[in-house]
C-alpha cells in the first residue's frame, strides 16, 4: 500500500520511483523502528480500492511529498566498490541489533543475546543477528590448529583435521535453533514488551557440514556404544550426552552458516547440529566426541536443562523443542496505524518435524483464522505466516496457536502453568497474547502490549 | 496438592540416614514387606534390606521389598496416579533406573522418534564404506584430552590423589570463595553451591527456589567433573590446583551441602582424606537423586479447535479474556522497555532495558 501511494504521488519513470521510495524510507521513522504501515489505509479504502481515492489524502502533506525535492541520493555519486570488502547493513539500519538484558547473568563472558525476531523478514536469520549464548566467552580458534576426535567405544579412533572434514560428503539444510530458556523470564507472569526478550533466543540458519553419522561410521561404533558425548575447545568445555540413535539420525557437524563459515559466536570453527533439539546440545567449538556406554550426567543435563516441576520432581534429558509460534507484526515493538486492514505475520516451528497450520485468534482464543504460509515448510524450521485482518479500532488479543505435522496443539498459558508450575525455567512454550489498546485511547491508542492469562 | 510425592521421597531417603535404631528390630525374612512396619509403610528393616542389595536403594526390588508390592504409597504407588490433572506427577516406563546410584538412562522418547523416520532415510545408509579420511590415533594419545567422568565415576583419578577436607576448603576460598561465598551462599549474581532451599512449590507466587548441590544435584561425581572442566572460571583446569585440588574443592563442597558419607547419616570431616574413592562412597548419598522423571512429553492433548473455543482453552482458562496480567518494573527497577518508543513519543531506538 505505502508503496503505491509514494507510486502514484511522485513517480513517471522506474528509475525516479526507486530514488524516491529510498528517500522515502530515509526521511521517516520507518526503516528505524520498523514501522512498516503509514496512516493511509482505512477499512473503507481496502474495501474498493480506487488509485485516485487513496492519493488523496495525502495531496499537499509536506512530511510525506517534501522529501521529493531534496533527492540528495540522486543528485551526487555515492560510495564506490570494495569501499566495504565485508558489506554492512545501511546506518539507517542500526537499532536492528542483537540485545541482552544486563540483569540476567553476572557476566558477560556467560550471558546471552536475543535476536530482534520482530526486525526479521523471512525465515533467514543473518549471521550478524544470530543469538549468542557462552558459557565461558568466545574463543578465536585457528582452524589450522583444530582438530577433531572420535574415540571412546570405538573401532578406530580418529583424529580430523577441518581439510578432512571438508572432504567428506556435504549436506545443507535449514533449521532453527533455540535456547530451551526462550521466553523463560516470562514464567511468572509477563515482564519483557518485545519479541526480542520473549523469543529471541533463537535464529534459523542454513547449516553446511558432514553428516555426524558418516564420522561415526568411519570410526566404527561398537555395539556396546550408546552415547554419544560431544565436548568443546572452548573455557566452558561443553559437554552433553546424546544417545546414539539421535546422533546418527539427522545430526551434523556443520562448518558453515548462512554460505561462509561459522561466527566465532556459533562456535567457528565447527559445531554440532542437533535438529529439533535444546540448543545446549548443539556443542560449539566441537573438539571431540566421545563414544559411551551410559550417558555422563554432566552438569548440563542435571543440574541445569532439567526442569523443575511444582512437586519438586525434575524432568531430565528432554531434548526436543515443542511446536512454538509468535506473532512478530503487529507486535509490543510496533504501534497500530489507524482502523484498517493489517497482514499479520510471524513465526511458526517444531522441534518434531514441520509446522502443519497456524491459526490465529484476535479475540483472546475464542476463535481462530487459519494462516496461510509465505515462506517454504521445511523439517525443524522456521515458517512464516501471514493472515488478513480487518482492525475496527478496538481492543483485541492476539495469539498465534501453531499445530505441527504430529498433531501437536500449541497450549495456551494457563495450561501449561497449570501442569508446570512457574518454576521451571526452560521450554516456556505456550502461546503469548499481544494486547492491542483500542485507536480511540488517549495517548496509548493504537499501543501493544504483551500480557499473559 | 504437588507436595506429596517429594515429601515421600524426602522421607524415606531421610529414613535411611535416621541410623541403626530401626534396623535390628526388623522381621527376619529381609526380601517380604510383611514384618513390621514404620508408619505402617516401610519395612522396620529396610536398612537391611538396602544393604543385602548392595545400596541399590532406587531398584524396583529394593523398594518393593521396603514398601511392599501393592504399595499406594512410596515409589510404587506413585507410578500409579498422583495427581491425575498432572501428567508430571507420576513416574513413566521410560526411565531405566540401574547401577549402583541409579544411573537413569532415558530413551528416546517415542513421540519424538517417530517422526524422524522420513529423515533417517538420509541419514542410515547401512551401505556405508569408509572413506578412509581422518588419521588413527591411539587412545593413549587423548589422554590429555580426555577429562570426562561419567555418572558411575569412570574416568576419575585414581583412589589415594586427594587432600582432605579443610585443605580443600582453603583451595576453595582461594578459587572460588570470591564468587560462590566463602561457605558457597553465593556472591555478585554468581551461583550459590549450598542452599537448604525447599523445591516443593506449593503456590505459583512463590519465589524460585535456589537450585544448589545438595538440595538438587543429583550426582556427587558431575561437581567434580564440572569444576575441573570449567573452573576457576578466568583460568578453568588449572595445573597448579590439580586433581588433587579439584578433589579437595569437591569434598569441601559436599561437606558445605551435609552430604551424608554412609547410611549412618555421618558427615565428611575437617580431616577426613577426599579422594574419589570417598566421592564415589558419596554419590548414591545426594539426597534429590531420586526426584528426576525421563521426558515424557507431550503431556498435553488439545484439540484444534476453530469457533467457538472451549472456555478452558480461552483467556485465563475461565473464559474471561479481561484478566490478564500486565508487565510491571524490571527486576532491576528499571522501568518497562521502551514503552516512550513504542508510544511514539520517543524515536524508535534502544530501551533502557536492553543493552
Amino acid at each position: 500500500m505505502t508503496d503505491q501511494i509514494v507510486e502514484k504521488v511522485a513517480v513517471q519513470t522506474d528509475e525516479s520511483r526507486n530514488q524516491s521510495r529510498r528517500a522515502f524510507l530515509k526521511g521517516s521513522a520507518a526503516v528505524a523502528g520498523g514501522v512498516m504501515f503509514t496512516q493511509a489505509a482505512t477499512a473503507a479504502e481496502g474495501a474498493g480500492y480506487d488509485a485516485k481515492k487513496a492519493v488523496a489524502p495525502y495531496a499537499g502533506k509536506e512530511e510525506i511529498t517534501n522529501v521529493l525535492q531534496d533527492q540528495a541520493a540522486r543528485k551526487s555519486l555515492g560510495f564506490g566498490v570494495r569501499k566495504y570488502p565485508y558489506g554492512m547493513p545501511s546506518p539507517y539500519e542500526k537499532e536492528v541489533q542483537r540485545r541482552t538484558l544486563e540483569w540476567l547473568t553476572p557476566d558477560s563472558m556467560a550471558s546471552i543475546t536475543m535476536t530482534p525476531l520482530q526486525q526479521l523478514h523471512g525465515i533467514i536469520t543473518p549471521n550478524g543477528l544470530h543469538f549468542e549464548r557462552f558459557h565461558g566467552g568466545v574463543p578465536t580458534i585457528n582452524p589450522d590448529e583444530h582438530r577433531l576426535v572420535i574415540h571412546g567405544l570405538v573401532e578406530r579412533p580418529l583424529i580430523f583435521t577441518m581439510d578432512d572434514l571438508k572432504r567428506f560428503p556435504s549436506v545443507s539444510r535449514i533449521h532453527f535453533v533455540e535456547c530451551p530458556a526462550n521466553g523463560a523470564m516470562e514464567w511468572k507472569g509477563v515482564q519483557l514488551n518485545s519479541v526480542q526478550w520473549t523469543h529471541g533466543m533463537m535464529s534459523c540458519v542454513e547449516y553446511t557440514g558432514v553428516r555426524l553419522s558418516d564420522l561415526l561410521k568411519e570410526a566404527g561404533i561398537k555395539p556396546e556404544g550408546k552415547w554419544i558425548i560431544p565436548e568443546g575447545a572452548d573455557a566452558s568445555g561443553m559437554s552433553r550426552s546424546i544417545p546414539l540413535d539421535l546422533a546418527m539420525d539427522d545430526c551434523f557437524v556443520a562448518y558453515a552458516q548462512n554460505g561462509e563459515a561459522l561466527r566465532r559466536e556459533q562456535g567457528y570453527p565447527i559445531r554440532l547440529v542437533v535438529p529439533g533439539c535444546e540448543a545446549n546440545m548443539w556443542v560449539k567449538y566441537l573438539r571431540r566426541i566421545m563414544v559411551h556406554d551410559v550417558p555422563m550426567q554432566h552438569r548440563e543435563e542435571t543440574s541445569k536443562y532439567t526442569e523443575l516441576m511444582p512437586d519438586g520432581t525434575a524432568q531430565r534429558f528432554s531434548w526436543y523443542m515443542e511446536a512454538n509460534s509468535v506473532i512478530t507484526y503487529p507486535s509490543p515493538d510496533f504501534k497500530m496505524q489507524g482502523p484498517g486492514k493489517y497482514y499479520v505475520r510471524g513465526l511458526a516451528w517444531s522441534g518434531r518435524g514441520k509446522v502443519a497450520h497456524v491459526d490465529v485468534s484476535f479475540d483472546g482464543g475464542k476463535n481462530w483464522k487459519e494462516a496461510h504460509f509465505t515462506s517454504p515448510v521445511l523439517d525443524k524450521a522456521w515458517t512464516r505466516f501471514e493472515v488478513e485482518w480487518d482492525w475496527d479500532g478496538s481492543e483485541a488479543f492476539l495469539m498465534s496457536r501453531v499445530t505441527d505435522e504430529t498433531g501437536y496443539v500449541q497450549p495456551p498459558m494457563p495450561q501449561m502453568r497449570n501442569l508446570e508450575g512457574t518454576n521451571n525455567v526452560y521450554h516456556r512454550t505456550a502461546m503469548v497474547t499481544w494486547r492491542v489498546h483500542a485507536w480511540e485511547n488517549g495517548k496509548s491508542g493504537g499501543m501493544i502490549e504483551n500480557v499473559q492469562y | 496438592m504437588f507436595n506429596t510425592k517429594k515429601s515421600l521421597v524426602v522421607a524415606s531417603v531421610a529414613a535411611l540416614f535416621s541410623g541403626s535404631v530401626f534396623a535390628m528390630s526388623g522381621s527376619s525374612d529381609s526380601n517380604t514387606a510383611s514384618g513390621e512396619k514404620i508408619d505402617g509403610k516401610y519395612a522396620a528393616n529396610y536398612a537391611e534390606i538396602i544393604k543385602k542389595a548392595d545400596g541399590k536403594y532406587l531398584d524396583k526390588e529394593v523398594i518393593e521389598a521396603i514398601l511392599g508390592k501393592d504399595a499406594a504409597y512410596g515409589r510404587n504407588g506413585l507410578e500409579g496416579k498422583l495427581d491425575p490433572a498432572n501428567p508430571y506427577s507420576f513416574e513413566v516406563d521410560d526411565s531405566i533406573d540401574g547401577g549402583n546410584h541409579g544411573n537413569a538412562q532415558c530413551k528416546i522418547p517415542a513421540a519424538f522418534t517417530e517422526v524422524h523416520e522420513s529423515v533417517a532415510k538420509n541419514f542410515y545408509n547401512d551401505d556405508y564404506t569408509a572413506r578412509g579420511f581422518g588419521t588413527p590415533i591411539a587412545e593413549s594419545a587423548l589422554e590429555k584430552w580426555n577429562i570426562t567422568v561419567d555418572g558411575d565415576g569412570k574416568g576419575l583419578p585414581k583412589a589415594g590423589v586427594g587432600m582432605t577436607v579443610e585443605e580443600g576448603g582453603k583451595v576453595y576460598v582461594q578459587f572460588c570463595g570470591m564468587c560462590h561465598g566463602e561457605f558457597g551462599e553465593g556472591a555478585k549474581g554468581y551461583l550459590a553451591l549450598a542452599v537448604e532451599e525447599d523445591l516443593v512449590t506449593s503456590d505459583f507466587t512463590d519465589p524460585a527456589p535456589m537450585k544448589a548441590v545438595g538440595n538438587y544435584w543429583p550426582y556427587a561425581v558431575t561437581l567434580f567433573d564440572y569444576i575441573r572442566r570449567t573452573m576457576p572460571f578466568w583460568t578453568p583446569n588449572a595445573p597448579y590446583i590439580g586433581d588433587a585440588g579439584y578433589l579437595g574443592m569437591t569434598g569441601y563442597i559436599l561437606q558445605s551441602n551435609y552430604i551424608p558419607i554412609n547410611d549412618e547419616g555421618e558427615e565428611l570431616a575437617e580431616d577426613t582424606f577426599f579422594d574419589s574413592a570417598m566421592l564415589m562412597k558419596m554419590n548414591k548419598y545426594m539426597p534429590n537423586q531420586g526426584n528426576f522423571f525421563c521426558d515424557h512429553r507431550p503431556v498435553i492433548h488439545n484439540a484444534r479447535c476453530m469457533t467457538n473455543c472451549d472456555k478452558t482453552q480461552v483467556g485465563d482458562g475461565t473464559g474471561n479474556i479481561e484478566n490478564y496480567r500486565q508487565a510491571r518494573k524490571l527486576p532491576d527497577g528499571t522501568p518497562q522497555y521502551n514503552v516512550p518508543q513504542r508510544l511514539h513519543e520517543d524515536k524508535p531506538g534502544v530501551g533502557h532495558a536492553g543493552m
